[in-house]
């Protein structure tokens, strides 16, 4: 969506319409704007600016304060619009998603200008699309016709596409990165493809080996309706059954540590809601015991495991550790930042 | 390469680092952990080009040498091995034979000159602190990390050094955990350095209770030397936002809470805040808090909380998940809780220099 919540507003107050307006950081605080129209980009406000010296920069700064509740409504609706093409819908937030078209009939195209066209009949809010193979391409192509426009990049179009772009556009490449590659002569997605895996490894680390993909279009990752993980957990099969309780619990620590690494990587800041043991029996029947307001730590476990192994007293052959997740989607918007 | 060993032995070295090995890479060297048999010892290296752990174990070396093996498939082999003494031994194709009482495997490597090397450090500064001192900093701030990979400068903990003190400090842009340590080093070595979670996460399992550990860094890597492991890493390159900023300058209410009566009080009315909002209200008011849940459609939860305060009435929400992690980190009787009003942070407190700032929840009507 072009300017979200500032185009919300503006939308929504007629006489706004043609002058510079941003969309939160209250004025007496150190906000900052969570974002702005194009009348005030103009004079080289954008979001994430703080208020103070977007106001230095355009004194007629129009300041509104968020309506996250009408952002949530507009963003549900455009949602319902996109799922009627495709069950594939990915949201990255209120006002951007993925879209995969692939099993669509007609060309993706005219079918972006068509889902734009819905989009705006039903909010009056218009949309940029980026049509291309993968996310990657997609993603850059949305920025390129902005606002209220589209951009399409075929397969046979990508080796070109990519190798005019300038890196920054490419994801996780920052100021930082940006100048680290400008001392290393590297402009353009062109310049990149000079370097071998191995040099790029060198330069950064494991980010050198999204970047050798990265540069050349290439992108694999499915669009994962999906986003947010219910549960995670970890569990290990063992090659000699445990036949005691004692077993059991000699192989909690390692397991309960590898689930504590896996949480601190991938969702260290979700609500854990339960914690779950399963054991599957040498006879291949399974038990799983979940409780909620328990912590995952090893002491906690070891109540669960104690609980599940006296249910039945068979050997044990699998053993695993878990926890659920609460739905975050809420949460989130009641949640003040700091940063 | 030839040697025996303990079953004890191999396995406490394999532990140190397997971790860092990557279970899903385009690169199969990387799920390797390189064996270096010299002298008496053997080294064992393992890498994700991100992050880098060098260890090593006593052994009975009959033939020097060098291979790479696939890192999970020989720990969870060891692990099962039925004899306490095992032998190694790896021909010029890196193919390795372990025999261990009756058992015999044979799984093959890689070639050690594919193993890219870890980075070397020169003229890098080094400072040198203790163990314990380190572990329990980290332990109080790095559960605040950010996991959200579009803040890529917030996924690591900052090290800053500067007038004779090491900072760490973790946030999410929600919340925020800092620690000062007391430190001596040059003004030279005044710098602020982020080091990224997973070494963090590896940082934390290595340290101990004894002895220091010596921290070098220098042209974007840190290595933490700790006697008998080394462990390298890539910094994190971007600038730290000025977290000095969000931390509240004035406080208008202090409260002084038990930190396990507090921390058991909210997880209890917890399992009563809705997955929706997530949310727990402390509400105060003379000499007394309230804690309340509720979940609509399912009930809700209360439990009071005798304190000393006499400020105004008032209610404010937290994430009760941001507000148990660092009751659940520190290990002091008591906290202190300093609120200004519904919709400004919050800051706990200990008698140590430690801070934790947590940003409200809306209070939804």
């Amino acid at each position: 969506m072009d300017c979200f919540y500032a185009a919300i507003e503006v939308r929504d107050r007629p006489e706004l319409a043609g002058k510079p307006v941003g969309v939160g950081g209250a004025r007496d605080r150190r906000g900052v704007l969570t974002t702005c129209n194009y009348e005030a980009r103009k004079f080289g406000v954008h979001s994430a600016m703080p208020t103070f010296m977007a106001l230095q920069r355009c004194p007629n700064l129009i300041l509104l304060p968020t309506r996250f509740d009408v952002y949530r409504r507009e963003s549900a609706t455009i949602r319902a619009v996109l799922r009627r093409f495709s069950p594939l819908v990915e949201p990255l937030s209120l006002d951007e998603a993925y879209l995969d078209v692939t099993e669509h009939r007609g060309a993706p195209g005219p079918l972006a200008h068509v889902i734009r066209e819905l989009i705006f009949r039903k909010t009056k809010l218009t949309a940029s699309a980026g049509i291309g193979p993968n996310k990657l391409i997609a993603k850059i192509a949305s920025d390129m016709n902005k606002p209220n426009g589209q951009c399409e990049v075929a397969v046979e179009q990508v080796p070109a596409f990519m190798a005019a772009l300038p890196v920054r556009k490419l994801w996780g490449i920052g100021q930082v990165t940006e100048q680290k590659l400008q001392r290393l002569g590297v402009e353009t997605c062109s310049d990149l493809q000079r370097f071998s895996r191995a040099e790029l490894c060198d330069h950064f680390g494991r980010f050198g080996l999204e970047l050798y993909d990265q540069c050349r279009g290439l992108d694999d990752r499915p669009v994962e309706p999906d986003r947010e993980r219910k549960s995670l957990s970890t569990e290990e099969t063992f090659s000699s059954d445990l036949r005691t309780l004692e077993d059991c619990e000699d192989q909690l620590p390692e397991l309960v540590d590898s689930l504590t690494a896996d949480l601190r990587e991938k969702e260290a800041d979700r609500a854990v809601t339960k914690i779950f043991v399963k054991l599957k029996f040498a006879d291949f029947t399974r038990t799983t015991i979940e409780r909620a307001g328990l912590t995952p730590t090893l002491e906690d476990y070891r109540r669960l495991l104690h609980e599940a192994f006296a249910r039945t007293g068979k050997h044990v052959r699998l053993l695993g550790v878990g926890v659920r997740f609460a739905s975050t989607e809420a949460a989130d918007q009641a949640q003040l930042a700091l940063l | 390469m030839k040697f025996s060993v303990t079953k004890e032995k191999l396995l406490e070295g394999l532990q140190q680092v397997q971790n860092v090995v990557s279970t899903r890479t385009t690169l199969p060297i990387l799920s390797n952990v390189l064996l270096q048999a010299s002298g008496n010892e053997v080294h064992l290296t393992t890498t994700d080009l991100d992050v880098g752990v060098r260890g090593s174990f006593e052994a009975n070396v009959d033939r020097e040498g060098a291979t790479t093996l696939p890192a999970r498939r020989l720990f969870t082999i060891i692990r099962e091995l039925p004899s306490s003494e095992i032998q190694i031994e790896v021909d010029g194709k890196n193919a390795a034979s372990i025999r261990s009482g009756q058992s015999f495997f044979k799984i093959l490597g890689l070639p050690e000159e594919e193993f890219p090397p870890l980075p070397k450090f020169e003229g890098a500064k080094s400072v040198t602190i203790p163990q314990k001192a380190l572990r329990d900093g980290l332990r109080k701030t790095a559960y605040a990390i950010s996991t959200d990979e579009t803040r890529y400068v917030l996924n690591g903990v900052l090290f800053s050094l500067k007038d004779n003190k090491l900072t760490l400090v973790a946030t999410d842009g929600r919340r925020l955990a800092m620690v000062d340590l007391d430190l001596e080093f040059p003004r030279s070595h005044e710098s602020d350095i982020i080091v990224p979670t997973k070494a963090v996460t590896e940082l934390q399992r290595l340290l101990t209770e004894e002895g220091d550990v010596k921290v070098s860094f220098g042209s974007g890597q840190i290595a933490f030397d700790l006697n008998n492991t080394l462990l390298v890493s890539k910094l994190i390159e971007g600038n730290y936002p000025n977290y000095r900023q969000v931390i509240p300058s004035e406080t208008k209410e202090r409260v002084t809470l038990e930190r396990e009566t507090f921390l058991n009080s909210l997880r209890r009315v917890s399992l009563l805040a809705s997955d929706k909002s997530n949310s727990i209200k402390l509400n105060f008011s003379k000499n007394n808090i309230d804690i309340t849940a509720n979940t609509p459609e399912v009930g809700e939860a209360k439990e009071s909380l005798p304190v000393a305060y006499k400020g105004r009435d008032f209610s404010i929400a937290f994430n009760p998940e941001f507000f148990m992690a660092p009751l659940r980190n520190l290990s002091e009787d008591e906290v202190f809780l300093d609120l200004i009003d519904e919709m400004s942070p919050g800051v706990l407190k200990i008698q140590t220099p430690f801070l934790y700032v947590l940003m409200p929840m809306r209070i939804s009507s």
